[in-house]
Parts: C-alpha cells; sequence; structure tokens
C-alpha cells in the first residue's frame, strides 16, 4: 500500500467517525423531548414587564408566564381567571371583582386586589411611559392622571376594598371590559419587588408570577426556557418544559421543525402550497383585516362616487389565489370570527356599476381620473396585492394608478403628515369585540388617518360601545358598517387573514384561537407518546 | 513600536468622535422616529415616552447628552429592548459574533491561503483550473444562497449538521462556511497573484540558480512576500467578520450582532445604532492597527514611522 492510499484510509475512517457521532447525537436529541414544547418567536422579546410589552412575540411569552382577573374560552369569551366572580353596577358604569383566596406567586405570597391596583396605576403612571397605557382609559380619571392632568393616583378610578376586592369605576359603560382585563398590560404586580430590582425585576432570578409556567432561563437573542409552575392554583400543567427559540427566518424554522427541533411553526406563505396536505397541518381564522384607505381631502377620492367605484372594481377574491394563505375576501370590516361579523355587508365587485359612478362623477374615460398614486410599505406580500389590485383598477375602470412603497417607518411619518390619496394598513384585534375594529374609523380616533368623520358613525360606535345587549349591539355594527364600507366609503376592506400552522401531532390540547394566543396550559403530550418516550 | 501604537490610539479619539457625530445626525436625518407605530399612540403617551429618553429636546442637547454619556462608556438604553442598555445588548451578541467570526476568519485565511498557494504553484495546470472555480464560485455566489444550500444539504439531506440554533460546536461550521468561503475565495485569488508576482523577481531567480527545489523557494522565500497583500486586507475583514452578518445570522439563528446593524436601523433605535456603529469603527481601528503592527513581520523593509 503506497502512502497516499494510507492518507487515503486514514481519510476515510475520520469522517466515518465523524458522520457516527454525528448521528448519536441527532437520535439523543430526538429522545430528549419528552414533555417538552419547542416553538419558535420571530424576534427576541423586547421586555417581559407586561407594563412596557405591546408586541405579540413578548406576550406570547407573558401569557403563559402570567393570569390576569379574566382570561378567554375557547370561544374567545371572556371567563373568570385570577378574578373568582364579577359584578356589574350603576348601569355598567362599576364593576367589582371579587379575587380568589387560592392563587399564589411563585415565591408563596397570595396574589391580592391591591396587586392589581399597584399594577394599573403603575400602567397608568406617565414616568412609566407605557404605550398601551391607553387600554384603561375607560377609567374615570385615568387618562387624566396618565396626561399629567391630575397628579394623585387616588382620583383614578380602580381601588382595592380588600385583599381580595377590586372596584373598578369607568367614566361611561364599556361591555367590554371584562376582555380588557384578560389582556397582559392588566396583569397583577409586585410592588416590593419592582422596587427593588428596578429595571431587572423581569430576570429570571428576579421575576415572581402566578401563571401555569415559570421563567427558568433567558438567553438574549437566543432562547427563553419556561418549567411548569408546581404551585399554580388549577394544578400544574402537563408540560415539563416550553423552550422557546429565537428563529426570526420563517424558512429556518420550517426545516427545524422538519428535523424535530421545533413542535409548532408558522408556515411562511411559499412554503402553503406543499404542506398543506401534510398531517401536521392547521389552518385557522386570525382576527387581522387588511384594508386600503382614501384620503378623503385629496381629489379624485374627495367624492364618495370615486370610493365607491374603485371599491367594487376589486375581484376580492384574486387576492387568496395570489397569495395562497387561505385569505378570506372581504367587503365589511369586523372580521370573520367576532360576532357581528357580517359577510353580506359591503360592496361587492361590480365593475359596471363601477364604470357607472365614476361617470357620475364626471369622469367618463379613466384617462381625465387625477393622477393616482397608492403607497404601502415596503413587503413582498403588499407588493403582490398593490400590483394585482393596480392592474384590477386598469383593467376595470381603465385607470392608471402609480404604486409607491417605501420602508415602513418612512411609510408611517408620511401617514401621519402628508397622507397618500390610497395607502395600505391592517389590524389585528386587541380583544375580540367590534368595538377594537369600528373604533378606529371615529372621527377622534389616533388610527383613522383618512381624515373622513360622520357624526352619524360617532354616535352608534360610542352607543355600541355601552349596548349591552348583543342582538341590538349587531344592528348597530351593521348600520355603522354600512356607513363605513357602502356609503362613505372611507376605506375598502380586502380581506381577513388566516394562520398557517405545522403542530406535531405528538402533542394534544393546544387550542388554535383567532387572536393567536397561546395558552400553554392545556397542551400535554398524547398518552401513547409518554409510554413511548 | 510602543510610540506608534500610542500615536495610533490616539489618533483613534478624534476618529470615533467623528464617526459619533455623522452617524448621530444622519440618523435623526431619516424620517421616522422609534415610536412610530401601525396603531398610533395617544399624544400624551407619546409624550411620555419622548420625555424619558429625552427626546422631547432639541438635537444638539440631545447631543452633548449623548457624548456626555458615551464619555463615561455608556451607551445609553435601547429604546427597542425596554429594560436594557446598548452596552448589555451588545455585551451578550458581540462574543457570539466574534465566536462564528473567528471561525470562519480561520477558514478563509487557511483555505483561501491553500487554495492560492496551489494555484500559484501549479500555474495553468488542472490544479489552478479547479482553484480557479471555487474561488469564482465563492465569490460570486451571495452567502444567504450558499448558506441556503448548506443547510440543504448537510440538515435536510445528510441530517448531520443542525440547520441553525447555537446549541454546540457542530452549530458553528454551517455559518462559518458561509461567511468565511467568500473571502477565502478572495484570498485564493490575491495569494495566487502575488505568487505570480514574487516567482519573477530576481531573488527567485538567482534561488533557483543555486539550486534550491522549487518547494523551498516557494515555502521559505516566495511565500513571505506574497503574503504582505493579505496582511493589508486583514484588518477590514476581521472586524466585518468578527461583528457578525445580518443575513448570517438571520438565517442560522445566532444570536450575534450583526442583525442589529439592520434592526437597529428598521426600529430607529438611535441609541443601539449609535453603539453598534462605534463597535464597529472601534474594531476597524484596532484591527488595522495590529496590521500595521504585522507588516514588519512579514516585511522588514516596512519601518513603523
Amino acid at each position: 500500500m503506497n502512502q497516499k492510499m494510507k492518507w487515503c484510509l486514514v481519510g476515510l475512517f475520520c469522517l466515518s467517525l465523524f458522520f457516527f457521532v454525528v448521528q448519536q447525537k441527532n437520535k439523543e436529541k430526538a429522545q430528549a423531548f419528552s414533555a417538552t414544547f419547542r416553538m419558535n418567536l420571530i424576534a427576541e422579546p423586547p421586555t417581559l414587564d407586561w407594563s412596557l410589552a405591546t408586541d405579540n412575540v413578548s406576550i406570547r411569552v407573558i401569557e403563559n408566564l402570567m393570569e390576569g382577573l379574566a382570561e378567554y374560552d375557547a370561544a374567545l369569551q371572556p371567563i373568570p381567571a385570577v378574578a373568582d366572580r364579577w359584578e356589574v353596577s350603576d348601569k355598567g358604569r362599576t364593576y367589582l371583582f371579587h379575587l380568589r383566596k387560592d392563587v399564589f406567586w411563585s415565591d408563596g405570597k397570595p396574589v391580592t386586589a391591591h396587586d392589581f391596583e399597584y399594577a394599573w396605576k403603575r400602567l397608568l403612571n406617565p414616568k412609566t411611559a407605557s404605550e398601551y397605557a391607553y387600554f384603561l382609559f375607560d377609567i374615570e380619571n385615568a387618562a387624566e392622571y396618565n396626561a399629567g392632568v391630575i397628579q394623585d393616583s387616588k382620583r383614578v378610578g380602580v381601588e382595592a376594598l380588600d385583599d381580595f376586592t377590586l372596584r373598578v369605576s369607568l367614566k361611561k359603560p364599556a361591555v367590554y371590559f371584562p376582555s380588557i382585563t384578560t389582556f397582559t398590560a392588566t396583569y397583577p404586580q409586585r410592588k416590593d419587588l419592582i422596587e427593588r430590582y428596578g429595571d431587572h425585576w423581569t430576570d429570571p432570578a428576579h421575576l415572581v408570577t402566578n401563571g401555569p409556567f415559570l421563567l427558568d432561563e433567558w438567553r438574549h437573542e437566543y432562547r427563553l426556557t419556561l418549567i411548569a409552575n408546581e404551585t399554580y392554583y388549577a394544578g400544574r400543567p402537563s408540560l415539563d418544559r416550553v423552550v422557546f427559540y429565537v428563529v426570526s427566518e420563517e424558512t429556518t424554522a420550517l426545516t427545524l421543525y422538519e428535523t424535530g427541533d421545533l413542535d409548532r411553526v408558522s408556515l411562511p406563505p411559499i412554503a402553503i402550497l406543499q404542506y398543506q396536505h401534510h398531517p401536521d397541518y392547521l389552518r385557522a381564522p386570525f382576527l387581522r383585516g387588511y384594508y386600503y384607505g382614501f384620503n378623503v381631502e385629496k381629489a379624485p377620492f374627495n367624492d364618495a362616487r370615486m370610493r365607491q367605484a374603485f371599491s367594487m372594481a376589486i375581484d376580492r377574491t384574486e387576492i387568496p389565489r395570489i397569495l395562497k394563505g387561505g385569505e378570506l375576501p372581504a367587503t365589511s370590516w369586523i372580521p370573520a370570527g367576532m360576532f357581528a361579523h357580517n359577510p353580506k355587508i359591503g360592496l361587492s365587485f361590480d365593475p359596471e356599476k363601477a364604470r357607472r359612478l365614476m361617470s357620475e362623477a364626471g369622469y367618463t374615460q379613466g384617462s381625465e381620473v387625477p393622477p393616482i398614486t397608492l403607497s404601502f410599505n415596503t413587503d413582498p406580500t403588499n407588493t403582490l396585492i398593490a400590483e394585482n389590485i393596480q392592474a384590477q383598477w386598469k383593467k376595470n375602470l381603465g385607470v392608471s394608478v402609480l404604486i409607491d412603497n417605501m420602508e415602513w417607518k418612512v411609510y408611517l411619518r408620511q401617514l401621519k403628515e402628508n397622507t397618500p390619496q390610497v395607502f395600505r394598513l391592517g389590524w389585528g384585534a386587541d380583544y375580540p369585540d367590534p368595538d377594537n375594529f369600528m373604533n378606529l374609523f371615529t372621527s377622534t380616533s389616533g388610527n383613522n388617518y383618512t381624515q373622513w368623520g360622520n357624526v352619524e358613525y360617532d354616535r352608534l360606535i360610542s352607543e355600541g360601545a355601552s349596548e349591552p345587549d348583543v342582538s341590538k349591539r349587531v344592528a348597530i355594527y351593521d348600520a355603522a358598517q354600512r356607513i363605513l364600507t357602502e356609503s362613505d366609503t372611507p376605506i375598502i376592506p380586502l380581506f381577513f387573514a388566516s394562520q398557517n400552522l405545522l403542530i406535531r401531532p405528538v402533542f394534544e390540547g393546544l387550542q388554535v384561537n383567532a387572536m393567536d394566543l397561546l395558552h400553554l396550559k392545556k397542551v400535554r403530550l398524547k398518552s401513547t407518546q409518554k409510554e413511548k418516550f | 513600536m510602543l510610540r506608534f501604537s500610542l500615536r495610533r490610539i490616539l489618533w483613534a479619539i478624534p476618529v470615533l468622535w467623528l464617526v459619533a457625530t455623522l452617524t448621530f445626525l444622519m440618523m435623526h436625518l431619516v424620517p421616522g422616529g422609534p415610536f412610530d407605530r401601525e396603531k398610533k399612540l395617544p399624544p400624551e403617551i407619546k409624550a411620555n415616552i419622548e420625555a424619558k429618553y429625552h427626546l422631547d429636546q432639541p438635537l444638539q442637547i440631545q447631543y452633548i447628552l449623548y457624548l456626555k454619556r458615551l464619555i463615561q462608556g455608556d451607551l445609553g438604553p435601547s429604546y427597542k429592548y425596554v429594560g436594557r442598555t446598548v452596552n448589555d445588548v451588545i455585551s451578550d451578541s458581540l462574543p457570539v459574533s466574534m465566536q462564528l467570526g473567528f471561525a470562519a476568519l480561520m477558514l478563509s485565511l487557511l483555505g483561501g491561503s491553500f487554495m492560492g498557494i496551489i494555484s500559484g504553484a501549479f500555474a495553468r495546470t488542472f490544479w489552478d483550473r479547479l482553484s480557479l472555480f471555487f474561488a469564482t464560485a465563492g465569490i460570486s455566489i451571495p452567502n444567504f444562497v450558499l448558506g441556503a444550500l448548506l443547510i440543504l444539504v448537510f440538515s435536510h439531506y445528510l441530517k448531520v449538521l443542525p440547520p441553525a440554533l447555537w446549541e454546540d460546536a457542530r452549530s458553528v461550521i454551517l455559518p462559518a462556511c458561509a461567511l468565511g468561503l467568500g473571502p477565502a475565495a478572495y484570498i485564493a485569488r490575491l495569494v495566487r497573484a502575488s505568487i505570480l508576482d514574487e516567482m519573477h523577481h530576481d531573488y527567485v531567480r538567482t534561488a533557483r540558480a543555486k539550486g534550491f527545489s522549487e518547494m523551498r523557494i516557494l515555502f521559505h522565500h516566495v511565500l513571505k512576500n506574497a503574503i504582505t497583500p493579505v496582511i493589508t486586507i486583514l484588518g477590514p475583514l476581521t472586524a466585518t467578520l468578527v461583528t457578525g452578518s445580518f443575513v448570517i445570522e438571520f438565517i442560522f439563528s445566532v444570536p450575534g450582532m450583526g442583525k442589529f446593524f439592520i434592526t437597529a436601523v428598521s426600529n430607529r433605535d438611535y441609541p443601539l445604532i449609535m453603539g453598534v456603529t462605534l463597535v464597529y469603527a472601534f474594531l476597524i481601528v484596532l484591527a488595522n492597527l495590529i496590521v500595521d503592527l504585522l507588516y514588519p513581520f512579514a516585511d522588514p523593509r516596512i519601518k513603523l514611522q
């Protein structure tokens, strides 16, 4: 055997040894996932301080560490959690929350009404500079305290009457208020710990929580590990551990699912077609609407007939065809999965009527219409939709529309300072009540970029927020939606989004809901899998 | 050498000040602010937040406040990562980027030099063409394509390496290859050109006349001189590799600092933009200083002045 051959053999041996070790490692990894649920977060959680968290990523972690007065059931109705029950009086202006006496913080201290009073006032305190302080603006003097108009926090309408009774006084009746108390920003907090540890009170070494899981490890930009809370009041969760990996790239997350490193992933649009018949695939509605808005002060959209014409010239069924993500075409604004959703409302595709309306507005031909620019933030999905709708407007109305995309923050500044003629935006539910969607377009809403206002619409939304009778509320929101999407048409609703997921079938109890809330306390390994592992 | 080093370190101060000032001005010129959101904040809430971070102050006051903090080594609070300072963010992520960057640097130096030597020593042969093929591929294939390709082959089909995450030493292999192969190809071409150039010098002819073997001429005489251009690019290359790559960290979910070069700008997280830019500038200055100190060892004709 010559020298070269010897070296070749040594090389081959080393290579085989390397691959053997690697394979063994993979096997060990596969065996290690007995009662551990692993999923990805699309970014590092900016904070775990629930007074300051505003993003889905932070909220996803917090909602498994903490519990508030109420939580959602499977139908997204608020049900008691830390609160045992609540009473409504004073024509819907006063809420009395009675707390359970068996709920404890992870350091053994009981969760009291004082913890809620402290947390809510901290949220509203201008020094906290919380973005979600407005969630509590329905409470008496809350907005005034947050704006610094009043200094004394005792004047804010929230008070712990004793350790287990919390009284909340509202400015005006808000039937959706129990839904607000499910939100992470309203969870209780420990004054003693926040004062002791300052900004570091959410570090794993200091964080004290009351939910089904406890924060065990937080390796920034990479991984958060949660472990089961043995003293959780509703019983220890079935999962031993939950590991959240920070994996921003959707296709990387998908590869990690395929290699067995993740147990739940959201599918990137490009992969939906390939996986839609996969046994682990799941599609669910999502309370998120996508719309085009008009600046009603800029020609030609200062004429409602032109806005109606442009809405009627869009065949929305083309959107799921081009996006392929199971989007639900929409002509109305309250999303599917929420009460008062009514798909019969809105202007459906009718190019002939659209041309007639345009003619009535004084434009017999598309070329007579003043130049129009459709603006949106840079994103491949937004581009696909804009190009499709640009082509539809050209085909159905003969109007040439320019499309213009901008980086996100530049776009937001443009919306604020010089709202384009037509712009794209979306809205995701903060709480599953029509008020959250319809309130967006009142004349006083900071999120209404259309410059449109309608006194009747404002009155209906205010009435809807305080009306306790569900059937009457439906009628009120139907009327309001007709103004918004038919008669005045300051916006064109386009579609409601869907969730496209892969969930490893060895787990059960994972309720996928339209709010994309992920409560892992009910997740468990199937009994057959327990035996296996 | 000590005087030279001290002088260069002192020069770094105005350089870093200039970088800080220009970055500060440019980032404030870009439209959009850190607290512009899809869901618009009520004005009173926005005012509270801006007051908390002194964004309600005139720009010149913000600049002075920033410089004051900077002199004390405080890079300020991150606007995005609430409760964490930029110092925290960088100290958590820079070591990871450095681990990956040094692995990629070693790969590019060793692999690139090896390919370059083979190419130079066996110019216009099959080995040279093979090396040229790899070098051209390495330079022309973008690292995000290479990363995806490596994941497909080694994770998806062969299942021998993890496709992402940062668990153990094996996690470093694919991102280091994706990050280091481009520079390796560049170094290979540089070494090849240098070797071919050096081979025409008189001292090589003399060595040949003395009867030295080609291998001895190559490794004992030519390579010493041919390596000087590699040392020149080593400074900026090291700084670039060890501060991380947005694309590679994104694809392989590496918890490094590279992603902040992009995300800090898109979030308008002003202190973090300043922080990562200054760290990058500092590393460039430092790496160039080290390279300058290395020159005399590679080529005694060079004197430090």
